[in-house]
């Protein structure tokens, strides 16, 4: 794979002259016209200080001197004031802001005034490892004589015990709180009676099914520091987000101070957002964003500019570093200026690209996400971004990796292929105006409580009507009674069986454990991913190409029980697409409201999944080759969901036929999809849709010509007789069972997400409906009188406010 | 963990002793067991100094598992001296209620004296964190931490591993001292003894468990004396 001279980047766009961001954006700008979907400056800010407190303990004061800190930055001091008056504090403020001074003050004064501890906890171990050595590096600075350890799995055994009485901070994560040390909270004993501050960074990653669970933790956490006989204070640092003081105060159920007024000054920042060509106006194809993204880095490095490269797999950052390499570090002699950074590299060669990054020797870095959260890597000029992270709140720390005090940084978001990339750069507006999505968590989830609760009751019996977050325990416990596990002696539920539950407890994934992908190739036994439940019916059947970074995997074998699916590296020209049939049924409905011609509800719904075969696509012209058998159980979920549904009447009077209804539906449900999973943050495979009828007799699957085919509820292809009920519904579901909190929201923004999904599929460049809209359409369809973008759109329109 | 939880009431809830406090089941007798001389030879611990045989408490607790962590209990804890006329006392605590776990602890420590040597078969990776962890969750000043522990497993080990067929005090006890036991409930059934007993079950196995934790305690100051008469010169 040779980066092939590129015909079109002239180095006339080449900055000869000591520039900036802003200067590189106007010429891409001019150059690139078409390409840039939305173009606009985030202006910068001039820096606010305050002196150091005076009541910072001399010591400390003469050691952030010593390296270079005189004053603080206005938010540092804020937040030096919100803790020492014991408020619980959350800050929020963006990348490289100094975040870590504001939980490092007060926490290293309380250890060396007091004897105090502190509990740190960061989503990774590498950013654990950082916060250490930052510590080392002040406590050394000024001989403070405060000791901070990591304590994760790759903490030696005969360490832990030192860390246990010695540490003064200990940095960890929350699934080591959650496995190793709340279980054993006795041999944490005088760690926790001396526990002050419990610090928690990057909050805003710990959201949905993952943020539920943390907020979890942290009950079990209280409850065991009552027992010690301590309240400590929290310390919570968030990345943007729209709701971080509501965020912050679901996670500790407590109140707390928000700061969210940066005093670290910036320079402009420039944004571009970048839609590559399209290269097949029939097929609505575009040129890949790699070339793009391997384009712009190239002219900003050219133009003497440090330039960050984010791409979203591993795979991707080395094919991207390689090129960059061809190009700039052709000659061995010299040192390198590419560097790539992500997991899977040895905590020691990270730290080397980190210091050298910081030296400024290095001119261009290729990362995976491991560099969005809050790694010190100095000033940098140009981010860019391969592809569309995934959420704007991300996005834009991605792109404050650039910044400097006095000069304009640039960011550009390259698009690829993926619907949601498609969906964002046609949405400039949603960059400018758009506030940063809200991170939610539903603690109460009754899946993830009766876990929570079990682990609690291990810790320590509950007693009387004891209450767990916002509930009373009681219900459950005697849950856990029957089930064996908890013994009841007059007041008290104490645990009694012979297991250790946090060990099946995982925070990171969903019910009924993960599948691992086994590589037998050439007589190898290696694991090469995992894959979470949900996903392995419509990813892990055998006959599926499976694809790892882009490289194809045959399924040969599925062990369903055993959770494991082996695979052999293939080359195939085709993909594979699981035909997944869902059926729903409202059991309950919590809320209704007019929507257009029909109605929107919200409410509890009973899901059943079942993927009877797939089709086999081929690579670029997407022609349908092929089709296979599946047997899987079906997959049953009790949930909650948004749906929205048209009479017949109004159906009738708008459309042809029933059939020409169906296929609205589905394209409607496809766009909804897409804007419903930007609007609440969540994973993709976190919500799902469907099309079905309004009272469970039938459902919609586009068959194998992309048609709507309606389905009986034994899954076999059915025909509705002319007289029969005919009320199609799109449903949008969470696909975690009980439900994760996502349908309630939705339900209160239903009509701006039918309209989002009005300008979704209006502004999409294709013809007839692609993947960036309505979903992929046969090339027959492309020139139907009636295209099932037009359908769609009709569909819609019905559902729009009057 | 699969199954309801039983409820069958049995008429068989007899439990040995004297009810010393709400729950807490107290035994005690004496025997000739073994021939201590005054100073018990400690080299094969390593240790320096010999210690005088009044100071050893061998002791061995019966639990709900091995899963470990603040869920696992001890439910009885048995506990064996040599008195100063050479007789050999063998005391166990047995709670029958969860709440008597307190006065069991209680109790236990005051058998503890500042120079009270611990004696037992894995207790210090198994028995005593155990128990320390007990103490802290019950709320009470742990009394074990700065005793002398003479683990026996670790010495045997250094001894008789590759020549056995494993070091576990049972089979210690068959090859050094000839015990072979008659119908011994496994100490792997000691946790569903318990079990069932606290939801209404016979006291039978119960019963079997104190038998075996009798013998262990024998055992214990058995291989011990055998230890002790090794030449380390």
């Amino acid at each position: 794979m040779n980066a092939l001279p590129d015909r079109y980047a002239s180095d006339a766009l080449v900055l000869r002259d000591p520039s900036d961001g802003g200067t590189l954006a106007q010429r891409l700008t001019k150059r690139y016209a078409a390409r840039i979907t939305g173009a606009f400056v985030v202006p910068g800010r001039e820096g606010s200080f305050a002196p150091l407190p005076d009541d910072l303990p001399p010591a400390l004061a003469q050691a952030l001197r010593s390296r270079g800190i005189d004053q603080l930055y206005s938010h540092q001091a804020e937040a030096w004031a919100a803790t020492q008056s014991g408020a619980h504090v959350a800050i929020v403020t963006p990348t490289a802001s100094g975040k870590s001074l504001c939980y490092t003050l007060p926490v290293i004064t309380a250890a060396m005034t007091q004897h105090a501890k502190a509990l740190y906890l960061f989503p990774t171990k590498a950013l654990a490892q950082d916060q250490v050595a930052e510590l080392l590096e002040l406590n050394q600075a000024g001989d403070l004589g405060v000791k901070a350890f990591t304590f994760d799995g790759d903490t030696p055994g005969d360490a832990r015990q030192a860390i246990r009485l010695h540490g003064d901070i200990v940095v960890s994560n929350p699934d080591m709180l959650h496995q190793a040390i709340l279980p054993h909270h006795t041999k944490w004993a005088q760690f926790f009676e001396n526990l002050r501050y419990v610090v928690i960074d990057e909050v805003h990653t710990y959201r949905g099914v993952f943020g539920s669970h943390v907020a979890n933790v942290i009950r079990r956490l209280k409850r065991v520091c009552a027992f010690y006989g301590v309240t400590p204070q929290f310390i919570l640092c968030s990345a943007t987000i729209g709701n971080p003081k509501e965020h912050a105060e679901a996670l500790i159920e407590n109140a707390v101070t928000a700061i969210t007024e940066s005093g670290a000054p910036t320079g402009d920042k420039h944004v571009l957002l970048w839609n590559p060509p399209v290269v097949n106006p029939d097929l609505g194809l575009r040129a890949s964003a790699r070339s793009q993204t391997n384009r712009i880095a190239r002219l900003a490095i050219k133009s003497g500019m440090k330039t960050l490269v984010f791409a979203q797999s591993r795979t991707m950052v080395e094919v991207l570093t390689k090129y960059l390499k061809d190009v700039f570090d052709s000659d061995p002699r010299k040192p390198a200026r590419i560097r790539a950074y992500r997991g899977g590299y040895l905590p020691k060669e990270r730290r080397a690209a980190e210091r050298e990054m910081r030296a400024g020797t290095i001119d261009g870095i290729v990362s995976t996400s491991a560099l969005e959260l809050g790694v010190d890597i100095g000033s940098l000029d140009v981010v860019v971004l391969n592809g569309y992270p995934g959420s704007v709140a991300a996005t834009w720390q991605r792109f404050g990796r650039a910044g400097r005090r006095q000069q304009a940084a640039l960011g550009v978001l390259v698009a690829s292929s993926d619907p949601l990339d498609q969906y964002l750069v046609r949405h400039p507006e949603f960059f400018q105006g758009a506030p940063p999505e809200h991170a939610r968590i539903q603690s109460d989830q009754p899946l993830i409580l009766l876990d929570h609760i079990r682990c609690a009751a291990f810790e320590l019996p509950f007693i009387g009507d004891e209450m767990f977050g916002t509930e009373v325990a009681t219900p459950w416990l005697d849950v856990l009674g029957e089930e064996g596990v908890l013994h009841r002696e007059g007041e008290r539920w104490e645990w009694i069986a012979d297991s250790y539950p946090a060990i099946a407890v995982s925070l990171r994934s969903v019910a009924d454990g993960n599948f691992v992908v086994v590589d037998r190739t050439n007589g190898r036994q290696t694991i090469i991913a995992e894959v979470d439940y949900t996903a392995a019916p419509v990813t892990l059947y055998e006959g599926a190409i499976h694809m790892i970074q882009s490289v194809p995997y045959q399924v040969e074998r599925l062990d369903w029980e055993g959770r494991k699916a082996y695979v052999t590296r293939t080359h195939v020209d085709y993909y594979t697409d699981a035909i997944d049939y869902t059926k729903l049924k409202v059991l309950d409905c919590f809320d209704t409201s007019n929507a257009g011609c029909g109605q929107a509800h919200h409410g509890e719904v009973h899901v059943v999944r079942r993927v009877p075969g797939y089709k086999k696509i081929r690579f670029y012209s997407h022609e349908n080759i092929g089709f296979g058998q599946v047997n899987l159980p079906d997959q049953e979920l009790h949930t909650t969901a948004v749906w929205w549904q048209l009479e017949q009447v109004v159906l009738d009077a708008a459309f042809e036929d029933r059939h020409q209804a169906l296929d609205g539906f589905l394209g409607a449900a496809y766009a909804l999809h897409i804007v419903a999973t930007v609007a609440v943050m969540a994973e993709a495979r976190d919500l799902q849709k469907s099309v079905g009828s309004g009272d469970g007799a039938w459902f919609v699957s586009a068959d194998v010509t992309g048609r709507g085919q309606i389905r009986g509820t034994d899954g076999q292809p059915t025909a509705l007789t002319p007289d029969a009920p005919f009320t199609p519904t799109v449903y949008l579901y969470d696909a975690f069972p009980g439900g994760i909190g996502q349908s309630e929201p939705l339900f209160n923004r239903r009509e701006d997400l039918v309209a989002q999904s009005v300008t979704l599929i209006e502004r999409c460049d294709c013809r007839g409906g692609c993947p960036g809209c309505v979903g992929p359409v046969l090339a027959a369809d492309e020139e139907a009188a009636t295209t099932p973008k037009a359908l769609a759109l009709r569909v819609l329109a019905l559902l729009v406010a009057l | 963990m699969q199954g309801v939880t039983q409820r069958a009431s049995s008429s068989d809830r007899f439990v040995p002793g004297v009810e010393i406090a709400p729950g807490l089941f107290f035994t005690e007798a004496t025997m000739d067991w073994g021939c201590p001389s005054p100073m018990i030879d400690t080299a094969f611990a390593r240790w320096q100094e010999p210690v005088a045989y009044d100071r050893l408490l061998h002791f061995d607790t019966e639990t709900t598992g091995l899963a470990g962590g603040t869920g696992t209990r001890a439910w009885m804890i048995g506990a064996a001296d040599w008195l100063t006329d050479g007789r050999f006392r063998v005391r166990q605590l047995t709670t029958t209620t969860m709440g008597a776990e307190t006065a069991m602890l209680r109790t236990f420590a005051q058998w503890l004296e500042p120079d009270t040597v611990l004696v037992s078969y894995n207790g210090k990776s198994y028995d005593s964190p155990l128990l320390k962890t007990r103490y802290r969750m019950a709320r009470l000043p742990d009394p074990l931490s700065g005793l002398g522990h003479l683990d026996l497993l670790h010495p045997v080990r250094r001894h008789w591993k590759g020549v056995w067929e494993n070091c576990r005090l049972a089979t210690a006890e068959r090859e050094l001292l000839g015990v072979v036991r008659e119908d011994d409930l496994p100490g792997s059934e000691a946790p569903a003894a318990w079990l069932s007993y606290l939801r209404g079950g016979s006291a039978v196995n119960l019963r079997r468990v104190l038998v075996h934790n009798n013998q262990d305690l024998k055992s214990l100051a058995g291989v011990l004396l055998h230890l002790a008469r090794l030449n380390y010169s």
